[in-house]
């Protein structure tokens, strides 16, 4: 069953066209111009019970947008969305009692008030019983290990902190759906890996999961889903590993050699499509190669006929490089590989 | 699973309702003992400034009765006015605002909750605490001053209605003028316009009975006469009968209409909402 659908959802912002300086904002009084810019463009997406996905995308992509127009917070300019059966921004309190939403740089606690009274208040405001709310809250102080927190005010936390209670506030009511845009986003290694141990409870849970993330780690750890957009589009969607067969199939295979010389040449001869380099002033060879052209094993024996191989790794592509390469816009050059929905 | 509203019924939806509400009101409550510090400045700054306003008209009045009011009238309605006008205080427009420019308004959306009702809450929140430290204030500079005349015979019914409305309509007017932050983006001068409208044509400074005869019919029938003035007067007798009952109907047509632009704004509002920073 679909938790989320969203068909050809789009979202124009009007912006005002200023020019430079004090004349332009002069002019601007007189003259209003403004530019349309489409953040959303034309998304279409579906989610299912119990998959975690990352929604992934160079600033100003339109995730943070999409977001928003999945909890209701914006009205779309076009399309149709539903989430839970419900249209978001059209009944927003009840799509707001079936969703927990987290944005990493805002918080969700009452700044002045104790974490604990936060919590209180998010169990009033959802209706939550005694009980359900006794089981929920302890397992989240476990889970989070937050409960030497409960009782300083939210303005008092450091970051690190504030995210996990703002977690716990996201997840209070057990919402079947779960929406974090950039959760990780400024803290230390230590607090990403115990939130990530922790998403992936979630999620083992039967929580539905969609993550915006510039952290890679977020993506490989708890998702197995990678959403990919770009300017407002979805440029692609499949499972983690399909993206990386699709836009890092290189492998490269490090060789340490036992003496020098070795022909670098003779081993690229034997090898048509594969780039070899020297590493380690002669001592080893780096082989990057398409293992659709070529097998691991038929590199090894290229290698070998050359020198003799002591020792070897092979270097597999990590989600890293797909984003890296779609970042500097590699990606757009090969529109025929694209995948869509 | 969470139990959608769609399939609730109306008496457990509005138990529901009442108590995330009145969880609110307590929290907004509690929240200004965080403030309590810039609170009490600003009760200060208020107190001096009605003290020094008692000052004033005592002088003034010393001479005998102007346009109706006597001394001890006059202490009555700057006191009752003072009490008014220490009500939705900036605490409701100050948040609202700073959290629609700074784009928290975002949090407030994804909360189960209406976000009109959700800020009345907070101002009832906050209400109980002004109301409190303006009864104090108003009743140590009545102690001060000699006394204030008991409210005026047969408008006790009228004042008391007038002051039960007091409380939603000064909200409405703070809120309609905090929402216009969707469309300024800035609040300073919205704030700065909405004051000095206020205390213009709330009374609180000057009876409206002061004002040219032209100007006390337009300020009659804004809805500021209502969050001072009207029940000002309505205290010390400067309103009876047919024309009480009148500017209580002006009162209360205010409070709904307030309402319910607030209502109008807010869906337009969120329609073409943009959320700033991310």
């Amino acid at each position: 069953m679909a938790r989320i659908e969203a068909d050809d959802l789009r979202k124009v912002f009007r912006r005002p066209d200023k020019g430079p300086g004090l004349a332009g904002s002069l002019r601007h009084l007189v003259e209003r111009r403004y530019t349309e810019k489409a953040a959303v463009d034309g998304i279409s997406l579906r989610v299912d019970a119990g998959e975690a996905v990352a929604y992934v995308g160079p600033n100003g992509a339109g995730k943070s947008t999409t977001i928003k127009l999945l909890t209701g917070i914006l009205v779309p300019t076009s399309g149709e969305v539903r989430v839970n059966g419900i249209v978001p921004h059209r009944h927003r309190i009840e799509n707001a009692r079936g969703v927990g939403v987290v944005f990493g740089q805002r918080t969700s606690l009452w700044w002045d008030l104790p974490v604990r009274d936060s919590f209180e208040l998010l169990r009033d405001m959802h209706g939550l019983g005694a009980a359900e709310y006794r089981e929920n809250l302890d397992r989240l102080v476990e889970m989070l290990q937050i409960g030497d927190l409960l009782d300083s005010t939210a303005r008092r936390l450091s970051l690190g902190q504030r995210m996990r209670c703002d977690l716990a506030a996201a997840l209070l009511h057990a919402p079947p759906i779960v929406y974090l845009d950039e959760p990780t986003i400024g803290l230390d290694i230590e607090v990403k890996d115990r939130l990530r141990t922790f998403l992936r409870q979630v999620v083992a849970g039967g929580t539905t999961l969609v993550l915006t993330t510039h952290d890679l780690g977020d993506i490989e750890d708890v998702c197995s889903r990678l959403v990919i957009i770009d300017q407002g589009r979805i440029v692609h969607d499949g499972g983690l590993r399909q993206v990386i067969e699709t836009y890092a199939r290189e492998r490269v295979m490090h060789a340490d050699l036992a003496s020098r010389p070795v022909s670098l040449s003779g081993v690229a001869a034997r090898l048509p499509g594969a780039t070899v380099t020297e590493e380690r002033d002669g001592l080893g060879v780096a082989v990057a190669f398409d293992p659709l052209a070529h097998t691991a094993a038929a590199v090894l024996s290229a290698l070998q006929q050359e020198a003799e191989v002591v020792d070897l790794r092979i270097e597999e592509p990590a989600i890293e490089d797909v984003v890296r390469r779609m970042y500097a816009g590699q990606l757009d050059a090969a529109p025929g590989e694209r995948t869509g929905t | 699973m969470t139990a959608l509203a769609a399939g609730v019924a109306p008496a457990v939806g509005l138990r529901r309702a009442t108590r995330a509400y009145r969880a609110m009101s307590r929290a907004a409550f509690r929240s200004l003992v965080a403030y309590q510090t810039s609170f009490l400045f600003g009760l200060l700054a208020t107190t001096l400034a009605a003290v020094a306003m008692l000052y004033l008209w005592r002088s003034v009045l010393a001479a005998g009765t102007v346009r109706g009011f006597d001394w001890p009238a006059m202490r009555a309605y700057l006191l009752v006015a003072f009490v008014a006008g220490s009500l939705v205080s900036s605490y409701v427009d100050y948040r609202m605002a700073g959290r629609i420019q700074q784009g928290d308004v975002a949090m407030d959306l994804v909360r189960p909750v209406d976000y009109q009702k959700s800020r009345f809450a907070e101002a009832l929140g906050f209400g109980v605490y002004e109301l409190g430290t303006g009864l104090v204030v108003a009743a140590a500079a009545a102690a001060l001053f000699g006394g204030v005349p008991a409210p005026a015979r047969g408008g006790v019914v009228p004042f008391a209605v007038s002051a039960v409305l007091v409380m939603p309509l000064r909200f409405g007017i703070v809120y309609v003028s905090a929402l216009v932050v969707f469309w300024t983006r800035n609040y300073v001068g919205v704030q700065s316009a909405r004051i000095a409208l206020v205390t213009l044509f709330s009374g609180g400074l000057v009876p409206l009975a002061f004002f040219p005869g032209w100007l006390q019919g337009l300020a009659a029938a804004l809805p500021f006469a209502g969050m001072a003035s009207t029940p000002a007067l309505l205290y010390v007798g400067g309103l009876s009968g047919a024309a009480a009952w009148r500017a209580v109907a002006v009162q209360a047509a205010w409070t709904a209409g307030l309402w319910w632009l607030g209502r109008a704004m807010w869906r337009g509002a969120s329609r073409q909402l943009t959320v700033h920073g991310g």
